[in-house]
């Protein structure tokens, strides 16, 4: 039941980030009018599905050459693309804002039609990364999990992927359905303030491994240890490291990276609106 | 476009961080399908070192510590190495992330 019950939550967990953000983006196209609902989400499956290849070959790298592949070159790679997924997120949630404004004038110039395409190539793109990611990991687990069960014993980790998959559908229905139940207006705010949390996250993660590649100093040691109160090791705490940044010991670098992040958005997101942008 | 820059200063900065790590005192832990071994591990402080990783188990095991910002998948039977530098006095938790039941185990660096 232990081990059922792990896989099952390791499954679930490893989708969860990248259904969030899958999620939002089909449910917000999905009020983005006509071109919104057709082209927009054929480039967010289009990704989904470049990300599935992506996270494929990823974890066949792993398993085949996990011996050979350089740690340090590993680790850019991830960092590049924990930074580069940061960047989009928030690209998408301003756009998210100047495009909702833009729909209600009715605005259909060529110029909002090709800053739209340049835009529906961002959505692809951070769908192909947010499953290519912590689906790599998944692969790996999964290929090896199941090869080691054999005959009837091949039946417990299944179910437990399965239902972890189940999980993880039955996840993004209830986003799908909050974005009808709820007001659009609240499931649009309450999905931005998620999304800027989980890119949030990222450039936190991101910037822990360019310290711990030496690329980025480290300026001081634990500021203060608030892991009794909540931890950001393994479970449910783990879990809200990854969705929101948690630090239950942050150094000062941490600290910056969380404070002038938060401070950039809040003034991308409140400063004056010009009549240009 | 910032992400492009930075993917480049990564890149510039890569071959000579991986140059010096070659020399660096090599350390080994074992995983064997949730078991992993050794419980407590004395690494050098301030100081850059490689630990080998071994998984012997049928299943696979990823090495994960949030503290040492760390995370690494294996295969069943697959050996790999991480590299690790300076690090400052203390001690730090690591766990097998495909088998959060067994308690975490410890680095100590000196």
């Amino acid at each position: 039941m232990g081990q059922y019950g792990n896989i099952v939550f390791i499954v679930w967990r490893e989708s969860i980030e990248a259904l969030l953000v899958i999620g939002i983006l089909q449910a917000w196209l999905g009020k983005q009018g006509e071109d919104g609902r057709t082209r927009g989400r054929k480039f967010l499956w289009a990704g989904v599905g470049a990300g599935l290849l992506g996270a494929a070959a990823l974890g066949a790298a792993i398993m085949l050459f996990g011996d050979e592949l350089d740690d340090d070159k590993q680790q850019m790679f991830q960092t590049g693309l924990m930074l580069l997924a940061a960047v989009l997120i928030v690209q998408m949630v301003l756009w998210m804002r100047r495009r909702g404004g833009a729909l209600k004038r009715e605005l259909e110039s060529a110029l909002q039609k090709a800053a739209d395409q340049a835009n529906w190539w961002s959505v692809f793109v951070l769908a192909a990364i947010a499953v290519a990611r912590e689906g790599a990991e998944t692969v790996v687990f999964l290929a090896g999990t199941l090869s080691a069960a054999r005959g009837t014993a091949l039946l417990s980790p299944g179910l437990g992927a399965a239902g972890g998959f189940a999980l993880a559908v039955l996840t993004y229905a209830a986003l799908q359905w909050g974005s009808r139940i709820l007001n659009w207006r609240l499931f649009f705010r309450v999905t931005e303030v998620m999304l800027l949390f989980l890119a949030g996250s990222l450039l936190l993660n991101g910037a822990d491994n360019l310290t711990s590649l030496g690329l980025l100093p480290r300026l001081s040691g634990h500021l203060w240890d608030a892991s009794a109160f909540l931890s950001d090791g393994g479970g449910i705490g783990g879990l809200f490291s990854s969705l929101t940044g948690w630090r239950a010991r942050p150094d000062l670098t941490e600290l910056l990276v969380f404070f002038l992040y938060w401070a950039a958005m809040a003034w991308l997101l409140f400063r004056p609106q010009t009549a240009t942008r | 476009m910032k992400a492009v820059v930075l993917f480049g200063l990564i890149a510039l900065a890569a071959p000579c961080r991986a140059a010096w790590a070659g020399d660096a005192p090599q350390f080994r832990i074992e995983f064997a399908d949730g078991k992993f071994e050794p419980r407590r591990l004395e690494v050098p402080a301030n100081k850059t070192f490689e630990i080998q990783l071994v998984n012997k188990g049928t299943g696979p095991a990823e090495f994960e510590s949030k503290q040492l910002h760390k995370e690494k998948v294996l295969a069943p039977g697959a050996t790999t190495t991480m590299v690790i530098r300076n690090l400052d006095p203390g001690e730090y938790d690591f766990f097998d992330d495909f088998h959060p039941e067994t308690p975490p185990a410890v680095l100590v660096a000196k």
